[in-house]
């Protein structure tokens, strides 16, 4: 969008064609001083259209003929000198508004605060930091970008603390079209609600549900290359070639792999082994305003060629289905993902005696109900219910009899409380979660909840 | 000779590359003429209107705004108003024109300019279609008359409000004028 105004093009033009082709350096000179006297000049009017329209939109440039009987408005469309700083562009609200860090540049974040108390274990109470995230954009020119974003968890990271510092996204984006964008770098896969927006304003409960984290890794991270765009019949979608996991970091001794079979063998892009790519295919529906349907599939290879290594053929297939509808007040959700992971027989024989093989198949789904009962100003509140079922190994590759493990259990969780938003961006969030059988290995106990948590 | 032929070429991207004829970053979806042209293809003129007042700026909660109106016309009626402006999607600036027709209702609303990818979706169709037709008596509140898009809510959030305000500035000042 780098465009001038008109009277500026016209009298650089103009000023170009004044240049006569040959000329001797006595001219030239001349010339040069006329120039300068016109820069000059030229500066002089720009200051004073700045002054005159301090906050002009960007939009009335070049094309600032805007009548079909070309009677330009000049003296509203022709000063288009677009501000770049947010600050003196009101009224953008200040509550949402990214930090201008420098030219092109823009900072956000956010950050929740949680406390867990488990029914009857008042001992095993916690409160943490859970997470705080700064992102960073940049704009290289107006077609491409960098994104960012640096994270923090569990408040302290050192080699005694059990924090973790992590880059969540890193990636270059360029748009094609205006319909089209390629990301090339460490981005989130589009998959379900949470995964590519899992700001705490963005969903109700204290925690993270457990279908999007058990199920679908959030937040799961791949590197590589997507490509990504919309169409105006409300189809968004995104398809990608990225790293995967690496079944070769799987642990039996490890509830972790029980507990999120994806989210133990992630590998985040830390030196991450990238023999097997992995392809992913993503969309998003919403024709229809306040109706959101959606799904996708990611498969790879996840053995990554390891020399002797006993699952080099392992692929891992993970799908996921959602669809929301926001009518009026109300807010329902359901999303479905099933993963399996197949020729895992040969592994989970050298697994034998170890009590967490690796599944051939984990599933799960939840349904969610909310409500934006009242709401005053930029306040509001909104009651919700959660209904999660899931398995995060519910099948087994067949061993000799005897041999093998029984499938884990279907866990069902009920998960009822509210978000309070002070403004839309800030939500304090109380909850009561209920599960079917308690198994504090993995983390599965009723627990009352509170949270508090923000995006900027 | 060599040396001055390469300053004729870089005077004027010299000019070209002063910060403040660079339009912000965006990608542009629609140009204002066109936009106009979409909403009153019969107008024969897009008349700029004088910048807002700062009283009423101040008045309409916004202090230093100073959206773009112009007023469509043929030679001898008033067909309507094209207004332009911008509020912050998530991090970056939306630029938008709202079309009302002689009534002071929505005719249209397009999205000019977006500068990220995150909340797109405001620019589908079928989301900006809900706005046809209101007017400053109507509430214009996401999730209430208006539905919000999973995944876009603070661009759907901020241009609702826009909509809104520039739908009270139409009330306060256009309706009146002219």
């Amino acid at each position: 969008m780098l465009r001038t105004s008109i009277p500026l093009a016209a009298l650089t033009v103009g000023l170009l064609a004044a240049m006569p082709a040959r000329a001797d350096e006595d001219t030239l000179r001349k010339e040069l001083d006329a120039l300068r006297a016109e820069v000059g000049a030229l500066k002089a009017e720009v200051n004073q259209l700045r002054a005159t329209s301090q906050a002009a939109a960007p939009v009335a440039t070049t094309s600032a003929t805007t009548s079909s009987s070309g009677a330009a408005p000049a003296t509203a469309a022709a000063p288009a000198l677009a501000d770049r700083t947010v600050a003196s562009t009101p009224p953008v609200p200040a509550a949402s508004s990214g930090i201008v860090a420098g030219d092109g540049t823009r900072l956000w974040g956010y950050g929740e605060l949680n406390y867990n108390h488990p029914s009857g274990r008042g001992a095993d109470a916690q409160a943490d930091v859970r997470r705080a995230v700064i992102g960073f954009s940049h704009a290289f020119n107006e077609d491409t970008h960098v994104y960012g974003e640096l994270e923090w968890e569990h408040a302290v990271v050192s080699a005694d603390d059990a924090g973790e510092s992590e880059v969540e996204q890193l990636y270059v984006e360029h748009q094609l079209n205006p319909a089209i964008a390629v990301r090339a770098g460490l981005t989130l896969i589009p998959f379900g609600f949470l995964n590519e927006r899992h700001e705490p304003t963005n969903y109700y409960g204290v925690e993270r549900n457990f279908v999007e984290t058990a199920i679908i890794p959030s937040t799961w991270r791949e590197g590589g290359v997507s490509v990504l765009g919309t169409t105006d019949f409300g189809l968004s979608w995104n398809v990608g070639v990225t790293t995967s996991q690496d079944l070769g970091k799987w642990d039996p001794t490890d509830p972790e792999t029980r507990a999120s079979p994806l989210g133990a063998i992630h590998q985040e892009l830390q030196q991450a082994k990238a023999h097997d790519p992995a392809v992913y295919a993503a969309g998003n529906w919403q024709g229809v305003p306040g109706l959101t349907l959606g799904g996708g599939v990611f498969t790879s290879k996840v053995g990554q060629g390891q020399k002797d290594f006993l699952a080099n053929g392992a692929r891992l297939t993970l799908g996921e289905v959602h669809a929301r509808w926001e009518p009026g007040p109300f807010d329902f959700s359901a999303l479905y993902s099933r993963g399996e992971i197949s020729d895992t027989e040969a592994l989970n024989l050298s697994f034998i005696g170890n009590p967490y093989p690796v599944p051939k198949s984990f599933w799960g789904g939840y349904v969610q109900a909310a409500w934006h009962a009242w709401s005053q100003g930029d306040s509001s509140l909104a009651p919700f219910a959660r209904f999660e079922e899931f398995n995060t190994a519910a099948s087994f590759a067949a061993v000799p009899l005897g041999l093998g493990v029984p499938p884990a259990e279907t866990q069902k969780v009920w998960t009822v409380g509210v978000n309070y938003y002070l403004t839309p961006e800030v939500v304090f969030k109380v909850d009561y979660q209920h599960f079917d059988f308690t198994d504090l290995v993995l983390g599965y106990g009723n627990r009352f909840d509170l949270g508090v948590g923000y995006q900027f | 000779m060599k040396k001055i032929s390469r300053v004729r070429w870089l005077l004027p991207a010299a000019l070209m590359a002063q910060p403040a004829f660079h339009a912000a970053y965006a990608t542009q979806y629609m140009s204002l003429a066109e936009a106009q042209k979409a909403a009153f293809a019969d107008a024969g003129e897009f008349r700029a209107l004088p910048p807002l007042d700062a009283a009423v700026a101040n008045e309409l909660g916004a202090p230093g705004w100073s959206p773009q109106m112009f007023e469509a016309r043929t030679v001898d009626q008033r067909l309507g108003w094209v207004i332009v402006d911008r509020v912050i999607g998530k991090a970056e600036l939306i630029t938008y024109a709202l079309a009302l027709d002689a009534n002071g209702a929505v005719k249209s609303l397009e999205i000019l300019e977006y500068r990220e990818t995150h909340g797109g979706e405001v620019r589908l169709p079928a989301w900006r279609k809900q706005f046809v037709g209101k007017t400053a008596q109507e509430p214009v509140r996401l999730d209430s008359d208006i539905k919000n898009i999973s995944g876009a809510t603070l661009s759907s959030r901020h241009i609702t409000e826009g909509v809104h305000r520039l739908l009270q500035l139409h009330q306060r000042v256009l309706r009146a004028a002219g």
